[in-house]
C-alpha cells in the first residue's frame, strides 16, 4: 500500500449554531488522486480550508505525514482555492516568485520552474505580462503554476477546471496526472464527473456536511451505481415501477429510465420482463458517477436503498 | 515574523515600483520648492523701486555724517541739499511722486521733533528708513550739552526691558525653535506615514477583491499577513519622508538662512519620530482590520467612511492647544488615543518644560490601545479577508470579535 500523506479524522466545524461539516474522515496517499465531491454548500471548501489551515476544525484532526495541525509545514502543501485571483497590476513572474518565496522555495529554482511551466501550458514569453492582459483561462493556468511552483507533496485543487475550455481542461488534466505519477498526493474537488472518472483513483462524496460515499471509483460504482435500463415505448410509470428489482423510475415523454437494484444480473432481469411492456428501444448501462452525484444532490432514493443492500 | 517580513518586502516592492507612487514622491518636494521659490522669482521680475528723491534742509550742518550713516545701512536715497524757501520745496514734493523733504533745523533740535514731508505716493518703506535718523540726531543733541564722553554715553543709552519668565524648569530662555522644528518634522512624518497607512486599508480591500488572500493564507497566518502589510507600508511611508528630506534639506540649507540642520538634529526629533510611529501603528491596525471587511470601495458604508476621518481627529484640537498648550482640552487630547500622537506633537513643540507625567500616561494609553486594536483588527482581518462578494456590516464585525 502506498504511503499515507494526509489523514483527516472525524473533522467537524460549526459556525455559531450551524453545523457545516461533521465527522469527516479520509486519507490521501502518495501518488494518488482523491476526488472530494458534493453539491454546492455540502462543506467541501470548509473541509479543504480546515486541511490547509485557513480554518481550525472544532473537532477531529488533520495529520500530514504524522504531523498534527499547527506542526504541518505549509511549504509542503500546494493550494488552488475555489475563490482565486491574482494581483492585477504585477507581472506574472513577480507573482509566482512571491508565492514561491512564501513557501521558502529558492528563487532561482522557482524562476526556472515558472518558465518551464509557462512554456508547457502555452504561456511562453508572457512572464512579464500582467493578469489584466490575460483571459480567464490563461489566468487560471498561472494560478495553477503558482500552486505547484514549490513542488508540493500534497496538492489541493478546488475546482481547477471551472471556466476552462476543453483544450485547456485536457492540458490541466495531463499536468495533474503527471504530478500524481511523480508522487504528489492530490486532493481534487470538481463538479465535472467525467473528469473525475477519468482522473481519480478514489473519491469521497460529502452531502450536507457528512460523508455519503468513500472508496475506489470502481467499488463505488459497483456498490452504488448498479444498472440503469433506458426504455423507449409507451408505458405508464406505475406499470414500470411494478417490475421486479426496480428501485426508481424517471420518465420523460416516451423515454423511461429504470434504476435497478444493486445485485441484479442484467441478462436474467431482461428475460423476466413481461410481454405487456411496450419496447421500441432498450439499453442497459452502468449508472454513471454523474448520476450517482445527481442522486445524492437531489436526495433521490437510489443510494438509500442501495445502502441497505451494501 | 519571517513570514511578515516577506509580505512587508512584497508590499514595499509593489508600491515603490508603482509609477503613480514615484510621481507623487517626487512631485511633493517639487511643489514645495516651487512654492518656496515662487515669491522670490516673482519679485525678481518686478522692476527695482526707484530711489526716492529726498530734499534735505541742513541748517544744523549734520547731513554729512548722517548721509554716510544712511548709505552704510544700504538705504538708497537720491538726496539733494537745498536752501530754497520751504514753500517752493513743499510745492515740489506735492507735485512729484516719490519725493520727500527733511528739515534739520533748530526746532528739531530743541523740540526733538524731526519734520518730514512726503508725497502721498511715497512707499511705506520710507517711513521705516527715516527712523534711522533719530538716533544720530539724539546723539547730536546730547553733544550740544558739552558733557563728558562718559556722561554722553550714559544718557544716550536707551532703556530697555529685560523680562524673565520664572518657571520650575531652570533651563530658562530656551529657543522655541529647538522644539518647534523637530515638532514640525515629527508632524510631517506622522502625516506621511498615516497617509500611507490608508494604503494598508486599500491593500487589504484589494487583496480581498482580487481573491488572492486565500492563496496567501495557505502559506502564512492572517496575523502575519496583516503585520506584513503594516510593516511594509510603514517602510513605504518612511522612504517617502527620507526622499523628501534628501531633496528638501539641501535645498533649504542652500536657500534659507535659517539654521534648520542645527535645530533638527536634536534628541527631541527622535522622540517625536517615536510618537509618530506609535500613531501610525494605531491607525494602520484600524485600517487593516476595516480594509479586510469590504471589497468595494464605491459602496463604502458611513461607518467605513468615518474610519477614514479618524486620523484627522487631532485637527479638532488645534485651536484649543495653540491658545493654551497646558489647558484641559489639550490634556484630554493628549490622553485620547486617536488624537494623542497629533496633540502630543503640537503641545511638546510649544511647551518649554515638558509634562513628563502626562506624556508617560498618554504613551501608556496609546501603546495599550495599539495592542488592543492590533488584536481586534487581527480577528476581523482573519475572517473578513475570506468573506467574498459583500462588504461586512458593523454588526457582523462585532460578531466576528466574539469568535
Amino acid at each position: 500500500m502506498t504511503a499515507e500523506t494526509l489523514r483527516v479524522e472525524g473533522v467537524g466545524k460549526s459556525f455559531k449554531d450551524k453545523r457545516i461539516i461533521k465527522d469527516i474522515s479520509f486519507e490521501v496517499r502518495k501518488g494518488e488522486i482523491l476526488a472530494i465531491l458534493g453539491p454546492n454548500g455540502a462543506g467541501k471548501s470548509t473541509t479543504i480550508r480546515s486541511i490547509v489551515g485557513i480554518m481550525y476544525p472544532d473537532e477531529g484532526s488533520v495529520t500530514y505525514q504524522g504531523m498534527k495541525t499547527g506542526e504541518i509545514p505549509k511549504n509542503k502543501i500546494g493550494y488552488l482555492p475555489e475563490e482565486r485571483g491574482l494581483y492585477k497590476k504585477v507581472s506574472i513572474m513577480d507573482i509566482i516568485l512571491y508565492f514561491a518565496e512564501l513557501k521558502d522555495y529558492p528563487k532561482k529554482k522557482a524562476r526556472e520552474r515558472a518558465l518551464y511551466y509557462l512554456k508547457k501550458l502555452g504561456l511562453e514569453g508572457k512572464e512579464k505580462s500582467t493578469i489584466e492582459e490575460f483571459s480567464k483561462g490563461m489566468g487560471q493556468k498561472v494560478q495553477f503554476i503558482a500552486s505547484i511552483i514549490h513542488e508540493p507533496e500534497l496538492l489541493i485543487l478546488d475546482e481547477p477546471f471551472s471556466g476552462l475550455d476543453p483544450v485547456s481542461q485536457d492540458v490541466m488534466k495531463n499536468e495533474i496526472k503527471e504530478l500524481a505519477k511523480a508522487g504528489t498526493a492530490i486532493l481534487l474537488s470538481a463538479h465535472q464527473m467525467n473528469v473525475v472518472e477519468e482522473l481519480c483513483d478514489r473519491l469521497f462524496m460529502i452531502h450536507r456536511g457528512e460523508k455519503v460515499v468513500y472508496g475506489k471509483l470502481d467499488e463505488v460504482k459497483a456498490q452504488f451505481g448498479s444498472y440503469k435500463c433506458t426504455l423507449r415505448g409507451q408505458n405508464t410509470i406505475a406499470s414500470l415501477e411494478k417490475l421486479p428489482q426496480v428501485n426508481r423510475v424517471e420518465q420523460n415523454g416516451e423515454t423511461s429510465a429504470l434504476y435497478l437494484q444493486q445485485d441484479i444480473n442484467p441478462a436474467k432481469w431482461l428475460r423476466q420482463l413481461p410481454e405487456t411492456i411496450n419496447i421500441q428501444e432498450l439499453s442497459i448501462s452502468r449508472t454513471s458517477l454523474h448520476e450517482i452525484f445527481i442522486d445524492i444532490a437531489t436526495d433521490k432514493n437510489l443510494l438509500e436503498r442501495n445502502d441497505q443492500h451494501a | 515574523m519571517r513570514n511578515s517580513m516577506k509580505v512587508a518586502k512584497w508590499e514595499f516592492k509593489k508600491n515603490v515600483k508603482n509609477k503613480s507612487f514615484i510621481i507623487s514622491l517626487l512631485i511633493t518636494p517639487l511643489m514645495f520648492i516651487i512654492f518656496y521659490s515662487l515669491p522670490n522669482l516673482l519679485d525678481s521680475f518686478e522692476s527695482e523701486p526707484e530711489a526716492p528723491t529726498v530734499y534735505i534742509q541742513d541748517d544744523l550742518q549734520i547731513w554729512e555724517s548722517m548721509g554716510a550713516l544712511v548709505e552704510a545701512q544700504g538705504i538708497e536715497w537720491d538726496t539733494e541739499i537745498t536752501s530754497e524757501n520751504q514753500e517752493s520745496i513743499l510745492d515740489e514734493v506735492q507735485n512729484n511722486e516719490n519725493t520727500a523733504y527733511i528739515v534739520f533745523d533748530e526746532q528739531a533740535l530743541e523740540e526733538g521733533l524731526l519734520t518730514v514731508y512726503t508725497n502721498e505716493s511715497m512707499e511705506g518703506e520710507f517711513s521705516q528708513e527715516v527712523n534711522i535718523l533719530l538716533q544720530p540726531l539724539q546723539q547730536f543733541r546730547i553733544s550740544q550739552l558739552e558733557l563728558s564722553d562718559e556722561e554722553a554715553a550714559y544718557i544716550a543709552r536707551d532703556i530697555s526691558i529685560n523680562q524673565t519668565e520664572m518657571s520650575q524648569n531652570t533651563d530658562e530662555g530656551t529657543d522655541p525653535m529647538t522644539r518647534l522644528v523637530p515638532g514640525i518634522f515629527g508632524g510631517v512624518i506622522l502625516f506621511s506615514i498615516v497617509m500611507t497607512g490608508m494604503m494598508v486599508f486599500q491593500s487589504a480591500s484589494q487583496e480581498k477583491k482580487e481573491k488572492v488572500a486565500e492563496i496567501i493564507l495557505s502559506s502564512l497566518k492572517p496575523t502575519e499577513l496583516m503585520q506584513g502589510k503594516i510593516i511594509g507600508y510603514f517602510a513605504v511611508g518612511m522612504s517617502q519622508v527620507l526622499v523628501w528630506v534628501i531633496i528638501l534639506l539641501p535645498f533649504l540649507l542652500w536657500k534659507s538662512d535659517f539654521p534648520i540642520a542645527e535645530y533638527l538634529f536634536v534628541p527631541e526629533t527622535l522622540f517625536f519620530v517615536f510618537i509618530s510611529i506609535l500613531g501610525y501603528l494605531l491607525f494602520a491596525a484600524i485600517f487593516a482590520g476595516i480594509g479586510a471587511t469590504f471589497e468595494d470601495v464605491d459602496t463604502t458604508s458611513n461607518f467605513q467612511g468615518f474610519v477614514f476621518m479618524l486620523p484627522f481627529v487631532p485637527l479638532l484640537f488645534i485651536g484649543p492647544v495653540l491658545s493654551d498648550p497646558s489647558g484641559i482640552i489639550a490634556q484630554i487630547g493628549t490622553y485620547f488615543p486617536l488624537s494623542s500622537p497629533g496633540v502630543l506633537l503640537m503641545r511638546l513643540s510649544m511647551l518649554d518644560s515638558w509634562p513628563w507625567v502626562e506624556i508617560g500616561i498618554s504613551l501608556a494609553i496609546l501603546i495599550a490601545s495599539i495592542w488592543i486594536c492590533m488584536k481586534l483588527a487581527g480577528k476581523i482581518f482573519s475572517i473578513g479577508i475570506l468573506i467574498y462578494g459583500k462588504n461586512a456590516s458593523l454588526k457582523e464585525m462585532v460578531k466576528w470579535l466574539k469568535y
